[in-house]
């Protein structure tokens, strides 16, 4: 018995685990019954497949990109020729693109500022709002924006600030404003998911219970416990600003036109710039997915949870 | 001597609904540990909540070491809680934790870590004053938990529920923990379960609620000797209720037969209610004798020290706690082991 169950083993797709039942001892997929189609090659390796085209469609045109930024000349073959470096110094050398940089990280910044400002009192209140239909009926309308086309708020923007008593269209604040609607929703989900995950009701009246005064307890308790779900949110409302077209598109003002917005044009250019230039914007992309890797996984150790 | 705890007509419906506490008084004296006990929804975590200041009362007064709380709120009046998910700040280190209290109190930080530390000492956990909250194990927390709450020296301490978050092992652990803490300090305690063998060991006085109304408020023993009604009796140990009609002085006709008790007052024909704790019926050879009944045996389980037989007897059934192992076929109910329930010549 024993000898023909190890001869079982090193046959079928669970080979290389030694396994050939499942733990409470049913046999997978059925050993011999089962048709072509259904058998257990497929019904494994059909999933791994789908994977990996999926990754290679998502992959190659960041991959391409990259390429098409290093390569000489790319005139209608499928991989440019050549290898240089200039198409980054050109990029680096544009004044509408450095203006456009640093006004990008700037929108980014004001924007984050202003979820911070307007957005936390807004979750906590959500959050403490005795009634329940209260609470529904703010998450429905903070969550109204990420059904909203940003076009669609961009045009309500030009109608409303370009009139005589309030002419701030072209503004940094107003493109700042814009960024702030569009990604509000995510930081308050954000920071209610949190404050619920806390308990955080619970540790207010604990503080409470111990003597500290509002104030106190908002600062000692509230604001420190929830630092990484803030900063989760912010990293994802930079993100988005950072890569934000549709809308600043259409309100940027010439001078404060956005990273995403001057990248249009480069493409009507040479492509070995336009990739170059599109590939910057991809690393701060990056650089912003690696700081809310780094935020949760310290928030996890503090939960004493393996990252 | 001032009790440590008042409550005097205390009432408090939540909004909309008929749940709450109605006209409860109480009070606890300086170093006794009180604990109220009833079934979900009937207004013990509320009573709770009241003393500590979380709700706001409909009616009713609380004073805390003589003085009038009632307006105040929680933060001014200095009750230490301990809740049941422990509510430890996350970011805080443990001694931080226990420190918390001095420093919104405005002690020097030197003088709070000390502080902290010989508390952390006392409630044996000298060592883990850096570790964070979720570092600890469910007891660990526990005692971090209480050291906070003890700290400051509070006029009483209230607890919540404290040890339903622990499994069983530890959970007979802390019971006595809390316990020796307690009596250290010497501070009056309310502390609020739904377990009974919590309550009966742990309490120097038992209060049993139900439905937002407090039953009973006596010494474990009384609560088990005495309960006042069958309600009280069935929710703190076993019991077997059985109703009866009264034949003479010291008789009583049930379901079971004919028993005889102890001498009461009532006239004939007047309908009762008896207690019968498990444990006090014996186990005989024979009919012969007061109160000795046959028994057929419809349930038998065994529990290791103890075991619990259900018995039909005549009509009714009962059931019988022993720790003998022999074969159950008559049993004798002793005449001072009935007790009357809703009945004046009980006590």
């Amino acid at each position: 018995m024993v000898a023909s169950a190890t001869r079982v083993d090193r046959v079928g797709p669970f080979a290389a685990e030694g396994r050939s039942r499942t733990a409470n001892g049913a046999p997978f997929w059925g050993q011999r019954a089962t048709p072509l189609l259904l058998s257990r090659a497929w019904g494994y390796k059909l999933p791994r497949w789908i994977a990996r085209f999926y990754l290679a469609y998502l992959a190659i045109p960041i991959v391409l990109l990259v390429v098409g930024s290093v390569g000489e000349l790319w005139l209608n073959t499928l991989l440019p020729t050549g290898f240089t470096l200039a198409w980054y110094m050109q990029v680096a050398a544009d004044p509408s693109f450095r203006r456009a940089f640093t006004a990008s990280l700037a929108v980014a910044a004001i924007a984050c500022a202003a979820c911070v400002l307007a957005g936390l009192p807004l979750a906590y209140a959500i959050f403490r709002a005795r009634s329940k239909v209260v609470r529904s009926l703010a998450r429905v309308v903070y969550q109204l924006p990420v059904a909203l086309p940003p076009l669609v708020l961009a045009f309500g923007f030009i109608l409303v600030f370009s009139s005589d008593t309030l002419p701030w269209l072209g503004s940094i604040w107003l493109l700042a404003a814009g960024h702030v609607v569009l990604g509000l929703p995510y930081f308050l989900q954000t920071v209610v998911a949190d404050m619920q995950r806390l308990g955080l009701r619970t540790l207010e009246d604990a503080a409470e219970s111990l003597g500290s005064s509002g104030i106190q307890r908002f600062v000692h308790v509230v604001l420190p416990s929830l630092r990484h779900s803030i900063l989760s949110g912010l990293v994802i409302v930079a993100a988005l600003s950072l890569g934000e077209f549709q809308f600043s598109n259409l309100v940027a003002g010439f001078l404060n036109r956005t990273y995403p917005v001057v990248l249009l044009q480069a493409f009507y250019g040479a492509t070995g710039f336009a990739c170059a230039a599109t590939v910057v914007l991809l690393l701060l992309a990056l650089a912003a997915a690696i700081a809310g890797g780094a935020v949760s996984g310290s928030a996890s150790r503090l939960r004493g949870v393996a990252a | 001597m001032t009790t440590a705890v008042d409550v005097e007509g205390l009432s408090f419906r939540y909004p909309g609904t008929q749940a709450g506490v109605h006209d409860a008084t109480l009070s606890i004296a300086p170093g006794e540990l009180v604990v109220c006990i009833g079934p979900s929804g009937c207004g013990k975590t509320t009573l709770l909540r009241l003393i500590a200041g979380f709700l706001v009362p409909d009616r009713g007064t609380i004073r805390l070491d003589g003085r009038d709380v009632s307006a105040l709120p929680t933060r001014a009046r200095e009750c230490g809680v301990v809740f049941q998910s422990y509510a430890l700040f996350p970011h805080m280190r443990v001694w931080e934790n226990v420190a918390y209290p001095l420093r919104v109190r405005g002690v020097a930080p030197e003088e709070r870590r000390r502080r902290a530390l010989a508390m952390l000492d006392q409630v044996g956990l000298a060592g883990f004053a850096d570790r964070l909250p979720a570092q600890l194990s469910g007891g660990q927390q526990q005692r971090v938990a209480l050291g906070r709450a003890l700290v400051f020296s509070p006029h009483a301490l209230l607890l919540d529920e404290p040890l339903s978050a622990l499994d069983a092992a530890t959970r007979t652990t802390m019971r006595d923990e809390i316990r020796r803490i307690q009596r250290e300090h010497g501070i009056a305690s309310l502390l609020i379960t739904h377990d009974q063998d919590e309550a009966l060991s742990l309490a120097d006085r038992i209060v049993v609620m139900r439905d937002g109304h407090i039953v009973q408020d006596a010494p474990p023993q009384t609560i088990y000797d005495a309960p006042a009604d069958a309600f009280v009796a069935n929710f703190v140990g076993r019991a077997n209720l059985v109703d009866g009609v009264v034949t003479g002085p010291a008789a009583v006709d049930t379901s079971l037969g004919a028993l005889v008790t102890r001498e009461h007052a009532l006239p004939a024909g007047a309908p009762l209610r008896l207690l019968i704790r498990p444990e006090r019926i014996e186990i005989v050879d024979g009919t012969q004798g007061e109160n000795a009944l046959a028994a057929r045996v419809l349930r038998d389980r065994f529990f290791g020290a103890a075991r619990r037989v259900e018995v039909g007897v005549g009509q009714g059934r009962l059931e019988i706690e022993t720790n003998a192992r022999d074969t159950v076929q008559c049993i004798r109910i002793p005449r001072d082991a009935i007790q009357f329930l809703n009945d004046a010549s009980n006590s």
